[in-house]
């Protein structure tokens, strides 16, 4: 029984229309924008590639902030994952209290950044009420200004683990419950241990995973915004700023939305790239339609 | 000073503690002597973990209880209002919630993102249920291209459509405010200008439209695993097409609608970029805005209480939630983790 064309009109409209007025006209224009000086005030001008010789430039702003973005890729995001792992690896040797350990590790995870920044700035203040500055203190050390801006992106690591391991450990677990225990049984028979069980019969097998995840924590750093606009008090220095944020400023603050649109297509455009690859590796299993 | 060794020590000895009872008892159940170690430190790494993850919080609950003068004179006790529970210290810690309730309008902010996040998600599951439908059960010109398109939308950055979308927004309300100001003035009514900026319903309508990409794609795998011999067998007992849908398909594909809520709900209750962008009234705004200010000024005002106070007034609701629903959660968030 074929569907009438209106009816598949009616049922497709709202969510078209919706889409297009606020997804893809205002991410086509954001091209158009790209090539323009404007500045949120005066009619934009057409100026070329202007803005993108300039954010390419090695000096610029915008590599300052790419490079800041990949600091938080490959340290603090590299850190979770590898807690991650260890949490996993633990909680799956059916160790007592492992379902506690799930419900408390996944829970900063779904806090709004906007309250995890609350708590850490409590934790990490310099004045009194700081707790880890406290302790510094207690043993001898000079109290650190943890949430300046030349320390923020070290401080981000613990920050991070903290709030971004449970999620990981919690798709690490989901593939480790997958792997048959024969596959164990049979590698305990040949004597191996618990270490030589994790290195070649866990790891390999949780591969695809692993790699989901790193796709997930690169983009998850091309897109890094809450926490350093919060931390900044909304005024991130060019030792803190990231993409996200430096695109804010030069839009919102600076009257250089063309520029900012110019940084906006290339933070597209990495992840586009980042998305294309990851399709590849998981042709097989995704990618229907 | 000694107070602070003293806590310092019982952690690390209770650490200790922990370490080697779980290495006796797993000797004395007959692990050898690898799988004792790597059990025992589990457990070590398992509880410091646990403990980082609850005291912070459980901090925060206490500190909450304070007023601003106690917070700052001794961060780290009992609260008064616990140890010598008077009248007088009860209303104090009052104070601190009523202000943050009341005065600092997080009153405004829960009910904001209460409104705004529950309109969000019965309109994004409603339209991404029908267009996946559509999508998934008929072949009609344009059907790969159209989902296609909302896939790609997975991977816009937030910053490539906010920047176009401030200034679309203002010509947008200039365009329709000529319309409802010449429809307004010949009906003889008080003149109606649309405002997009500083607006809920254009913040629920973005919200939708952002989270549409991710719901259509998760329902539209879901639907197909609904046999379509349903919806004709519906059809031919006498129902219409909106009919089949809503009483046939949609009840089948319940899971699957359970978990894009929740997963949009939490995304919509914890944004922040958009609704710094086009909410400015105080009084507008919601929960993560509000308590984002209100962490932003503390350091100059040092008035921690207030922000003690929209810690735990932001955070509690979360938890209850949480507790409640965990698996789901889980779930839906890991759901959530193919978009990436």
């Amino acid at each position: 029984m074929r569907p009438s064309r209106g009816m598949i009109a009616v049922f497709l409209l709202p969510a078209v229309a919706l889409y297009t007025v606020f997804v893809l006209i205002p991410a086509l224009s954001a091209f158009g924008y790209s090539f323009t000086d404007f500045t949120g005030v005066t009619r934009p001008r057409w100026i070329g590639l202007e803005n993108f010789t300039e954010l390419a430039d090695t000096g610029s702003d915008f590599t300052a902030a790419l490079l800041n973005n990949l600091f938080i890729i490959l340290v603090p995001g590299t850190a979770t994952l590898l807690v991650a792992l260890a949490f996993a690896f633990f909680i799956d040797q059916q160790l007592h209290g492992s379902r506690l350990f799930r419900v408390v590790f996944f829970f900063p995870n779904i806090l709004p950044l906007a309250a995890t920044a609350a708590l850490w700035i409590l934790v990490f203040s310099a004045t009194d009420i700081g707790a880890v500055n406290r302790v510094l203190r207690a043993m001898g050390f000079a109290p650190a200004q943890f949430m300046s801006s030349a320390n923020l992106l070290r401080s981000l690591v613990p920050i991070l683990v903290w709030g971004g391991a449970g999620f990981y450990m919690i798709l690490f677990l989901a593939a480790m419950s997958s792997i048959p225990s024969t596959l164990y049984e049979a590698a305990r028979m040949d004597g191996a241990g618990l270490w030589h069980q994790f290195r070649h019969v866990t790891l390999p097998l949780l591969r695809d995973t692993i790699a989901m995840c790193l796709i997930f924590t690169i983009i998850g750093g091309l897109k890094f915004f809450d926490l350093i606009w919060i931390f900044e008090k909304q005024h991130p220095t060019r030792d803190s700023h990231v993409v996200a944020t430096l695109i804010y400023s030069m839009a919102f603050n600076q009257y250089r939305s063309g520029y900012g649109a110019a940084m906006s297509i290339v933070q597209f455009v990495l992840i586009l790239a980042v998305t294309l690859v990851s399709l590849k590796l998981f042709r097989k299993e995704r990618l229907e339609y | 000073m000694t107070r602070w060794t003293l806590v310092g020590t019982l952690v690390l000895g209770l650490i200790a503690l922990v370490a080697g009872l779980a290495w006796l008892l797993h000797r004395r159940r007959g692990h050898t002597r690898g799988e004792a170690l790597v059990r025992s430190a589990g457990y070590v790494l398992l509880w410091t973990h646990c403990l980082l993850v609850v005291t912070p919080f459980l901090w925060v609950i206490l500190t909450s209880l304070k007023p601003s003068r106690e917070i700052l004179a001794s961060p780290f006790s009992v609260p008064r209002v616990l140890r010598e529970p008077t009248a007088a210290s009860w209303r104090q810690t009052a104070d601190n919630y009523a202000t943050a309730w009341t005065k600092s309008h997080f009153r405004s902010y829960f009910a904001n993102s209460v409104k705004i996040s529950a309109c969000t998600v019965v309109l994004t599951v409603g339209i991404a249920a029908m267009a996946a439908y559509v999508l998934a059960r008929f072949e009609f010109f344009g059907r790969k291209l159209l989902y296609l398109l909302f896939l790609a939308g997975m991977m816009f950055p937030a910053q490539l459509i906010l920047v176009p979308l401030f200034f679309q927004f203002s010509w947008m309300s200039d365009q329709l405010s000529a319309v409802t100001l010449a429809v307004t003035r010949a009906l003889g009514i008080g003149p109606y200008r649309v405002q997009m900026h500083n607006s809920h319903l254009t913040l629920i309508l973005l919200y939708t439209a952002v989270s549409l990409p991710f719901s259509v794609f998760v329902l539209t795998n879901f639907m197909r695993t609904i046999p379509s011999e349903l919806r004709e067998a519906a059809l031919i007992d006498g129902a219409t097409e909106w009919q089949a849908f809503w009483r046939v398909m949609l009840p089948m594909a319940r899971p699957g609608l359970v978990s894009v809520a929740i997963f949009n709900f939490l995304g919509v209750w914890n944004e922040y970029l958009y609704a710094l962008v086009f909410l400015d009234e105080e009084a507008m705004r919601t929960l993560p805005l509000g308590l984002a200010s209100v962490s932003i000024l503390a350091d100059y005002k040092s008035d921690y209480g207030l922000m003690f106070a929209g810690l735990v007034i932001t955070v509690l609701p979360i938890l209850a939630a949480y507790l409640f629903l965990q698996r789901h959660l889980t779930r839906g968030v890991t759901l959530g983790a193919l978009k990436g």
